[in-house]
């Protein structure tokens, strides 16, 4: 997921300066994991910018609705036209993927073209939960972990380094940058031991090929058929008894 | 490739080396560094300049080595992966060689976070390993990282750094001979303090027959007060400093402890010419450069071959 943070409330006020009517829109994907720009906090979002005196719409999106993907997203937009067509800015209160998703609906396939502003930082590939996640993948395009015991040195290093660890690894196996992380290699080592790959620590790591990270990235996919996989994901939950 | 260095000669004559630190002005004070660089004539085989150590904005290592060069001093320049992807180290690798620089150390760096410019983006597009392997190939094999060719190859005598204090300790072992492997020449410790754990860490170096293939000069920093001692201890990372040398500092009068740190530095030096295997030292007197002359003399090591 995408790990996330609201911004201040003072910096999110600021951008909004002088904008009367605004639509917010939240994110069913990483924003309600994260609590960023699920229902809840959209409506507290509202409730603010109502105080603030401005004329608000909100679009939530229920849980495991992406503002990221397009066919998902187009649909809400879709009923909201009007909002944006009358608002005179667009808070998303969601990754970067989604507020440009969602702009690039308005601007390309309606002509509604609106300033935007983020409400959250992006933080980065993040996992764990439900309370604590930790950043774990750059999205390289190469990924390493088969000779890095599952664990990713490019992330999880405070240096990314490939052949590590650095001089500076504390004598409890901590991070040499932050005491309370766990160096990446010293990790690595132990893992590699567990695993019976050992003498993985002797092998060479080549300069990473950070080719494949030139952004941004495109690629085409075949369209996912929406109703068959939620029939199928609502079969499965009814099958677990959620 | 015959690398007309001074300390490749030192190191290959089999006299114990001595090699010393200056750190770099933080403005454009070049007159501090002919300054430093005359205290510290004749008393070194060669000097290293710090590459922006602990992420602090000073003069580059580069431009500080050819300043000091003037003076009559080989250089030793230091280069971290920090700030310069490997486009950037090979372009000032064919520079410095061009200007005469014979001796490089590669290094990773000290992490952006410690610094005075915590904002800054770290680049770390390579590793120190990775680097020492990139000037191996441009100076053995005229190619650089793209595997495209150069007509004339860069003359250098290629170092690293090792801290043998740092854990686990059987991993320290594994990445200095996984430097060798990539072609380093001779590596730098990590100040020493605790001697028993040096002494340690050379048993497994020899044990693996490592010492032949390198040449080890053992780091040494003079103490200059109690608080510089608790300061490394606690809050410089890797660094081991032993209670017992915190102890002897505490037992002399306040006056007496720089003397005393000038002391255990030597006594050091000393020990550290009797363990096989060890080639030399490199003496790191962080703004105290003008004690190397009484340390290097102290220790047996004047005049120098
Ligand atoms: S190696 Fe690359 S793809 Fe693999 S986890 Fe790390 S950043 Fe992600
Ligand atoms: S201590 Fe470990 S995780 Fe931290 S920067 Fe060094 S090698 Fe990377």
């Amino acid at each position: 997921m995408m790990g996330q943070a609201q911004k201040p409330m003072p910096e999110i006020l600021e951008s909004l300066e002088g904008k009367e009517k605004v639509v917010i829109m939240g994110c069913g994907g990483c924003s309600t994991v994260f609590h960023t720009g699920g229902v809840e906090e959209v409506d507290i979002m509202e409730e603010i910018l109502v105080k603030e005196g401005k004329d608000v719409k909100k679009i939530t999106l229920p849980f495991a609705v992406f503002a990221c993907y397009k066919p998902f997203s187009s649909m809400f937009i879709e009923k909201h036209k009007k909002d944006f067509k009358n608002c005179d800015a667009v808070l998303m209160m969601s990754c970067g993927d989604g507020l440009q998703t969602v702009r690039q609906i308005l601007d390309e396939d309606m002509d509604i073209v609106k300033p935007f502003y983020p409400a959250i930082n992006a933080m980065g590939v993040s996992g764990g939960g439900p309370s604590k996640f930790m950043e774990k993948c750059q999205a390289c395009g190469e990924c390493v972990m088969g000779r890095t015991a599952g664990i990713c040195p490019l992330t999880e290093c405070a240096k990314g380094l490939l052949n590590g660890p650095c001089g500076g690894t504390r004598t409890d196996g901590k991070c040499e940058v932050d005491p309370e992380k766990d160096c990446a290699w010293y990790l690595i080592y132990e893992r590699l031991k567990k695993i019976g790959q050992y003498e993985n620590i002797d092998n060479f790591n080549e300069p990473h090929d950070w080719s494949k990270s030139v952004t941004p990235r495109i690629f085409e996919r075949e369209p996912l058929d929406i109703h068959k996989h939620l029939a199928r994901t609502k079969k499965v939950i009814e099958s677990l008894g959620i | 490739m015959e690398i007309n260095s001074n300390l490749k000669r030192v190191l290959d004559s089999k006299k114990f080396a001595v090699t010393a630190e200056i750190g770099p002005p933080p403005s454009v004070d070049s007159k501090i560094i002919k300054k430093k660089a005359n205290m510290l004539k004749g008393y070194i085989d060669a000097f290293n300049v710090t590459d922006g150590q602990t992420a602090v904005v000073r003069m580059a290592s580069w431009a500080t080595c050819l300043i000091a060069k003037e003076e009559g001093l080989e250089p030793i320049v230091q280069m971290t992966t920090r700030d310069r992807n490997r486009i950037a180290l090979q372009m000032d690798i064919l520079g410095i060689a061009a200007l005469g620089i014979k001796n490089i150390l590669c290094l990773t760096g000290d992490h952006i976070s410690f610094g005075n410019h915590p904002k800054a983006k770290g680049v770390w597009d390579i590793d120190s390993i990775q680097f020492i392997r990139i000037v191996k190939d441009m100076r053995d094999n005229k190619q650089f990282e793209s595997g495209d060719k150069m007509d004339v190859a860069p003359e250098l005598f290629i170092g690293a750094a090792a801290n043998p204090f740092a854990d686990p300790f059987e991993m320290r072992i594994k990445r200095l001979s996984k430097k060798i492997k990539q072609g380093v020449d001779f590596i730098q410790t990590q100040c020493i303090f605790n001697i028993n754990k040096f002494k340690e860490w050379m048993e497994k170096i020899r044990d693996l027959g490592l010492h032949e293939k390198v040449k080890i000069l053992g780091g040494v920093t003079p103490i200059k007060s109690i608080g510089a001692a608790k300061y490394m201890k606690n809050k410089v990372p890797g660094m081991d400093v032993p209670d017992s040398i915190i102890e002897r500092l505490s037992k002399v009068p306040k006056e007496k402890v720089s003397e005393e740190g000038i002391k255990i530095a030597i006594e050091t030096i000393q020990q550290l010419k009797e363990i096989e295997g060890v080639y030399g030292t490199h003496i790191m007197a962080i703004e105290w450069e003008e004690m190397v002359p009484e340390i290097v003399k102290s220790a047996g090591l004047y005049p120098r071959p």
